[in-house]
């Protein structure tokens, strides 16, 4: 080989040299974005699937919360209906009693003489539905007051009956002070604990 | 060879060998150009794969959700019959507990 052939030899090796050299940093400038971008997406990846996952958790969550929600509104709304019911029957079971003389003129009685005495007035005015008014013996509740009072009170006889289903409205001679002892006020005064009466009796196990 | 002949190998070779590194440095040039689209690419294509996934694994869950929710009402159904039974066998002596309650209150 000459000496020419060599030299162009020399500066064709060291360009091809030059050449793979400038390949190679490119590539291995592409290899390390590559990764480095890798990283990054398979974080950006990973987000997805977990942010997907705690979707999916809370989906699942909701689901059977509704459903124990509307579940339990079912309970109560079940519970209520008993509990209407039973309160219900209640009022017809005392609206019976207070047809039953035997039962209704001892009440009565207790609720006038209580109501007499809760006023404290000399002379007390009573107030009695129109069933009451006409058919209750007046008489003996005036007595078994009187006995029960221990002092002398005047009673008086609304002649204008009231609207209740049992029970007596006791009130001053000017109807400025009156005691509602009727069987609707009891019924409203105690509703809660009725309810809660009837709750432990039809619920509780 | 005469001297003016080994000149122009001489010229020639190294015309050759410039165009040697002007081809690698177009050819780096052009390795560099695609850095982006690629990286593009390969993320487009993970996040593609991860969102299917994703998608997945949420209607596995509205499915799962579907089943154990439809159980809970399936037991708690049973369970408000089973109240509502219980209940109405005391209906009467809850009945007769608030009308003593009602009549015996002074």
């Amino acid at each position: 080989m000459s000496e020419t052939s060599m030299f162009t030899e020399d500066i064709l090796s060291a360009a091809r040299a030059k050449a793979q050299s400038i390949i190679s940093d490119a590539e291995a400038e592409l290899q390390r974005a590559t990764q480095e971008a890798k990283a990054t997406i398979s974080k950006e990846a990973g987000d997805i699937i977990r942010n997907a996952q705690s979707e999916a958790e809370a989906i699942k969550r909701r689901q059977v919360s509704e459903a124990r929600h509307l579940s339990k509104l079912h309970e109560q709304g079940e519970k209520n209906r008993i509990l209407l019911e039973v309160l219900e029957r209640t009022r017809k079971r005392v609206i019976e009693a207070t047809k039953r003389e035997a039962t209704y003129l001892p009440y009565l009685t207790v609720q006038i003489e209580n109501g007499i005495r809760e006023l404290g007035y000399d002379t007390a005015v009573i107030h009695l539905n129109a069933t009451d008014l006409k058919g209750i013996n007046r008489a003996s509740i005036e007595k078994d007051a009187a006995k029960h009072l221990g002092k002398s009170v005047k009673v008086e006889w609304a002649s204008e009956p009231i609207e209740t289903i049992g029970g007596a409205v006791i009130s001053s001679v000017d109807a400025k002070t009156r005691i509602v002892n009727t069987l609707d006020q009891k019924f409203e005064a105690l509703e809660s604990t009725l309810l809660m009466e009837a709750g432990k009796t039809l619920f509780v196990t | 060879m005469s001297g003016i002949e080994a000149v122009k190998v001489i010229v020639d070779a190294e015309k050759e060998a410039a165009r040697i590194v002007e081809d690698a440095q177009n050819k780096a040039t052009q390795i560099r150009k695609g850095i982006d689209s690629r990286i593009q690419e390969e993320r487009q294509q993970a996040l593609d794969s991860a969102k299917k996934e994703a998608a997945t694994i949420v209607q596995h869950a509205e499915e799962e959700g579907k089943v154990e929710a439809a159980n809970v009402t399936k037991e708690s159904e049973k369970q408000v019959q089973e109240l509502v039974t219980r209940a109405s066998a005391s209906k009467d002596a809850a009945v007769n507990k608030l009308v003593s309650i009602i009549l015996e209150e002074k």
